[in-house]
């Protein structure tokens, strides 16, 4: 199962939804590391990743998320998740992921954080 | 008469086509001739190819066949190879010394013939400025070869007087010197561009293969800074029975562990996997290490060495790069651990009554990633007969053939099998469990482990 990845990617208004189903692992990292920065060099600087039907994250996608996150900083972009699933919850928060990013229940909470600030 | 002529006249064509081939592989594969095609144009070289194109081009004319006064030959063909080939210089030097060699045996035809083989080097070397500077490929070649062979003709014609005469002389030898000489072009175009594609093919190989060189050169790089930063031997520590485990991926992931004797009898046991691969990572966890060995140098409490730790890692770290890190201070005159997990996977403590293990859970972010991060630490007592087993994902990730995962329910099993076994050969069946269940799936992350018994 590992590599088992699907990857789409679509626009709501000024954010770029990034929706990531399956496993994140050393195996599948790298491409979701790719299609994220494919994004950010199009000029991508609102971006929220999708995890609600993520069921496997390991650490090689954790770093994917912070390399994504650190870059946008950079930029003064932002980066918002959207996840619910428990599995992954859990390793965000034995990661301490959910003090760095900001995360929703699902993604129509996440573009409506997103429509309240702009 | 007429067929022997004919007969005798494409037996020496055929002759001459022989020694052409040999002529022209033996040219192209001339210092000169290469460093000409690599675009560096030395007078020596250009001076060395007009002189061969110029000996072939005498050899074109006296190789000709006599037809009333006048030879069907290949004189034009050195200089027009030379010009589009090797560029002016060599077409025209190669030219002239065809032109001279011709213009000396004198003859009807001589003014023509000198005059042709001149502006067939010249032209061709035209062509070669044209195409920008390189050969302009086989269609062209023997184009031009055609063309330049029926100008030749109309040269004559034009310069030759009487008219009658020269018309004669044309009408017999104007379709063997056109086909003998697109001929002798298409050979050596042909001959060109196999080498020109041979080179770039031997070009792409060695691109390639110093790639690869390069590439492995790092892998070895990054292993070999990996194995240098892992103790060599574990230290012995009173109370404790202590046996750990590396087995770095072919692009090693950074992955370390240690123990630290810290002040005050008691000793820290560190287990970390650093984010990415390859010499970055290695380099991420030499650092790492590092900092968290000069940490726990001075006496201090567990958290606070992980936060201090924390915070210059974090100043270094580039692009994502993060490390998880179990840190845990045994002290065994009150046979207490005191642990920071900072976002490591739990390591499982299996208690001496049995039961199923627990996991030593996350108390605070991982590190690199927030400088001003603050770190909790949890204290759990230790009995006699306890073990704890630390490791890192690369166990528990580690796929079979089916893709399926070892999994931490299997890593409970094999150790739960073997809790009366001394740590080294926990840590040994842990490791051929692990191999057995990949099989022949390549490993992908480092797989480290360590085991901490109470004795």
């Amino acid at each position: 199962m590992s590599g088992h990845v699907e990857i789409t990617e679509r626009r709501a208004g000024a954010v770029d939804i990034i929706t990531i189903k399956g496993r994140l692992d050393a195996g599948s990292s790298e491409k979701a590391e790719e299609r994220i920065n494919q994004v950010l060099d199009a000029g991508g600087r609102i971006l929220l990743v999708n995890l609600c039907d993520l069921d496997y994250i390991s650490s090689s996608g954790l770093r994917v998320l912070l390399a994504a996150l650190k870059r946008l900083k950079k930029d003064g972009g932002t980066l918002r998740i959207a996840c619910a699933q428990p599995q992954i919850l859990e390793v965000f928060t034995m990661a301490g992921f959910h003090r760095i990013f900001s995360l929703f229940p699902d993604e129509t909470a996440a573009l409506a954080e997103f429509a309240a600030e702009t | 008469m007429a067929f022997s002529v004919f007969g005798d006249m494409f037996l020496v064509l055929l002759q001459m086509i022989c020694v052409i081939i040999v002529v022209a592989y033996l040219i192209t594969r001339t210092k000169s001739f290469t460093q000409v095609l690599d675009g560096i144009f030395t007078w020596k070289s250009q001076v060395i190819l007009a002189l061969l194109f110029g000996a072939l081009s005498i050899y074109g004319t006296e190789s000709g066949i006599t037809i009333l006064g006048a030879t069907a030959n290949v004189r034009d063909l050195g200089p027009m190879v030379g010009g589009l080939a090797c560029g002016p210089v060599v077409g025209l030097g190669a030219g002239l010394i065809g032109a001279a060699h011709r213009f000396s045996l004198a003859g009807f035809t001589a003014v023509p013939c000198a005059t042709a083989t001149i502006l067939a080097g010249l032209f061709g070397g035209l062509i070669f400025l044209a195409a920008g500077r390189k050969f302009i490929g086989m269609h062209g070649a023997v184009l031009f070869a055609v063309g330049m062979e029926t100008s030749h003709m109309g040269l004559t014609l034009l310069l030759c007087r009487p008219f009658e005469q020269a018309l004669e002389v044309v009408e017999g030898v104007a379709f063997p010197m056109i086909v003998a000489n697109a001929t002798g072009v298409f050979i050596f175009a042909f001959i060109i561009g196999n080498l020109i594609t041979e080179r770039q093919t031997k070009a792409e190989r060695d691109t390639y293969l110093s790639e690869l060189e390069r590439k492995k050169a790092e892998l070895r790089i990054a292993h070999d800074i990996q194995m240098s930063f892992l103790p060599e031997r574990l230290p012995e520590v009173p109370g404790f029975e202590l046996a750990a485990l590396s087995v770095p991926a072919k692009e090693v992931g950074g992955d370390f562990y240690d123990a630290i004797p810290l002040p005050g009898g008691r000793t820290a046991f560190v287990i970390a996997d650093v984010s990415g691969k390859g010499v970055p990572a290695a380099l991420f966890m030499a650092l790492s290490r590092t900092v968290l060995r000069a940490n726990s140098l001075v006496p201090r409490s567990a958290r606070d060495a992980i936060r201090e730790a924390n915070m210059l890692i974090a100043e270094d770290a580039k692009s994502g790069m993060f490390v998880t890190l179990f840190y845990a201070a045994a002290d065994p005159a009150n046979k207490t651990l005191t642990y920071v997990n900072a976002g490591h996977n739990p390591p499982l403590l299996f208690r001496s009554g049995g039961g199923r293990p627990v996991g030593l859970k996350g108390t605070g972010i991982i590190l690199g990633v927030m400088p001003e991060a603050e770190y909790g630490e949890e204290t759990v007592a230790l009995e006699s007969g306890d073990l704890l087993l630390l490791y890192t994902d690369g166990i528990t990730e580690a796929i079979n053939p089916n893709e399926e995962q070892f999994g931490e329910e299997r890593l409970i099993e094999t150790v739960t099998g073997s809790l009366d076994r001394p740590s080294t050969e926990i840590v040994d069946r842990v490791r051929d469990a692990v191999m057995e269940f990949s099989g022949d799936e390549p490993q992908f992350d480092d797989l480290t482990l360590m085991v901490l018994r109470v004795v």
